[in-house]
């Protein structure tokens, strides 16, 4: 540990102006650090058990039960929602805390001090760390998602129904899931450059993901006829990952438009948090 | 170059930066002295764009940090060196923050070098002791070779050698050429480092000078001296334009009625070391007190009267 430093002879740095200038340092950068810390690998891995994990329990649980499913529990079946509509909603409740997590894991240890001093232009930093986000949950989400899809369809094998991709609206359904995981992760990111601080934002998202949506239930049916699609809850994923039946839940949006709506929430959490995070002392 | 022109920075009702205009030149160690409390903190992270001023400017190197074409070749910093993420590596946590800048990944095994961590370069910086972070988060300022160098009581914690290390660093950091600009609450630190001084007290400015200059200016500062001829020494001491009180601590391990501790004001330690010799007065001990950098502080702004109108900060302290 005696090494000193610095003599006349100490090496410098290759040049490096210029270089950082862009996006693509800063992209680099964030890869790393979600790569370099073991509650990534968790909440991914978690991720993709749990997607997994539904897809089996329930499609091979269904297949068991086929032969005593009545006539009208069989036409309502839809076998690719009971193949990946767990990677929706509880892969949400598990990606959450990775989108939170990059930003207010900064927070928490002071990282973000030293991250605004070597990057202060904050815009990029917020930048890239959305894009890194976006892309690794994405690839992790995609690859779960069509995982869950093979996997559910190979386990209703037995019942004659199982889907596959070129059928109507069963591609789009496996996407859209993956996307919608996407989407709350973003929704948490969001949320954790508002909050700063991991606990904040999980209250905040479990508030808005799903107290929310609950206490409306208690609303005259009337009224939440009228309310029920422009929430951000399960109905969404019930929206989306649907491909079968028609018109299942009257109420709701088509899945592409209950998809937007979520979409939108995201959206304007993503830039409440972007205006923070660029004013804020940090 | 730093420079702060009128920096104000309010948090609600509190001034915590007020007012503060400055020039931290190159070359030099810029000590940046004041008690906890004064703003110094708060004026770092002006400096390096974390906090927006309230008012006021403050350039690095002609522009403010936010607009860096190249911040780590700007400016490093240290300002707190448990601020990192403890389940990363160190060798991952620079390499995470010098991708940012495009700085290639053999600079972060140099600088791992430089601070002596290559053995740990691949543990969890969790499992670090004070020293070793605080050589991290050297570690990482020194990345981009930048131009200004920040760090904020940086020895606070550090064993020994560490300290030496660091003074030793810091000093040919400003042999180079470069900025150096260094926070502390302890007087008795920066004279070791320092040669010029910037203190603050209450978020404003109170001296901007050689450290020379500074210790001149500080009353209160005393040279002890134990002699067993104490007239002797007094009469020559005041001949030579010092004054002389009975010292205040006796030392215990010298129970010699014969031997008396004094102090002297008004002279530097080899003075008065010069004056004994000259007169042939035994000198048993001679030091420079250490005097706290409140004491100097207290003492430097009482003896300020613009400053005593404008800030009576003994009614809150």
């Amino acid at each position: 540990m005696a090494a000193v430093t610095a003599g006349p002879d100490r090496p410098r740095a290759a040049p490096v102006l210029g270089v950082g200038a862009g996006l693509a340092g800063p992209v680099r950068s964030e890869f790393t650090k979600l790569g370099s810390v073991r509650s990534t690998y968790w909440t991914l891995i978690l991720l993709v058990l749990a997607g997994l994990a539904w897809a089996v329990a329930n499609c091979a649980g269904e297949a068991a039960h086929w032969a005593t499913t009545p006539p009208a529990g069989r036409v309502g079946f839809d076998p690719t929602q009971a193949s990946i509509v767990g990677l929706a909603l509880l892969g949400q409740l598990v990606i959450v805390v990775l989108g939170a997590l990059t930003l207010t894991s900064e927070y928490s240890t002071g990282m973000i001090r030293t991250s605004l001093t070597v990057m202060p232009r904050r815009g990029v930093l917020y930048a890239a760390k959305a894009a890194v986000l976006v892309a690794v949950i994405g690839v992790v989400a995609a690859i779960t998602s069509f995982a869950a899809f093979f996997t559910g369809q190979y386990l209703l094998r037995s019942t004659h129904v199982a889907a596959t991709l070129s059928q109507p609206g069963v591609l789009r359904a496996v996407v859209a899931t993956a996307l919608y995981v996407v989407l709350s992760g973003l929704f948490a990111f969001g949320l954790g450059a508002i909050a700063r601080s991991t606990a904040g934002a999980m209250a905040m998202a479990y508030g808005l993901l799903f107290l929310i949506p609950q206490l409306a239930k208690a609303l005259p049916s009337a009224w939440y006829a009228d309310v029920q699609r422009w929430l951000p809850s399960g109905d969404v994923v019930n929206a989306i990952t649907r491909t079968q039946g028609g018109n299942a839940y009257p109420d709701l949006f088509s899945a592409w438009g209950e998809f937007a709506v979520f979409g939108a929430y995201t959206a304007v959490l993503l830039i409440i948090g972007a205006l923070l995070f660029g004013r804020r002392d940090a | 170059m730093i420079e702060a022109r009128g920096l104000t920075k309010r948090y609600g009702s509190a001034l915590a930066v007020d007012d503060l205009s400055f020039t931290v030149r190159p070359g030099l160690v810029t000590g940046f002295l004041g008690p906890n409390g004064a703003g110094k903190t708060t004026s770092m992270r002006l400096i390096l764009g974390l906090d927006a001023p309230t008012a006021g400017t403050v350039t690095i190197g002609g522009r403010p940090h936010r607009h860096a074409a190249s911040p780590m070749h700007e400016v490093g910093a240290l300002l707190d060196a448990r601020a990192v993420h403890g389940g990363r590596s160190a060798r991952n946590h620079l390499l995470c923050l010098a991708q940012t800048n495009g700085i290639p990944r053999r600079r972060v095994d140099e600088v791992l070098g430089i601070v002596g961590l290559s053995d740990v370069a691949k543990k969890r910086s969790k499992g670090f002791s004070l020293g070793m972070s605080q050589r991290l988060g050297i570690a990482a300022a020194l990345l981009g070779d930048p131009q200004v160098l920040m760090f904020d009581e940086p020895v606070n914690g550090l064993d020994p050698e560490g300290i030496v290390w660091i003074r030793t660093l810091m000093r040919s950091l400003a042999a180079e050429g470069r900025v150096v600009f260094v926070s502390s609450h302890l007087m008795s630190e920066m004279e070791h480092t320092a040669d010029h001084l910037i203190v603050i007290g209450r978020g404003r400015l109170i001296a901007d000078c050689g450290m020379a200059e500074f210790i001149a200016r500080s009353p209160g500062r005393a040279v002890l001296v134990r002699t067993p001829e104490p007239d002797a020494l007094a009469q020559a001491v005041a001949a030579a334009g010092g004054t002389v009180s009975p010292g205040s601590d006796r030392d215990l391990r010298v129970p010699d009625l014969e031997v008396s501790n004094l102090e002297v004001r008004g002279l530097t330690e080899d003075q008065v070391g010069d004056i004994a010799f000259a007169g042939g007065i035994p000198v048993h001990h001679l030091s420079a007190a250490g005097i706290s950098l409140e004491q100097a502080f207290m003492e430097l702004t009482a003896a300020s009267v613009d400053y005593r109108a404008a800030q009576p900060f003994s009614q809150e302290a």
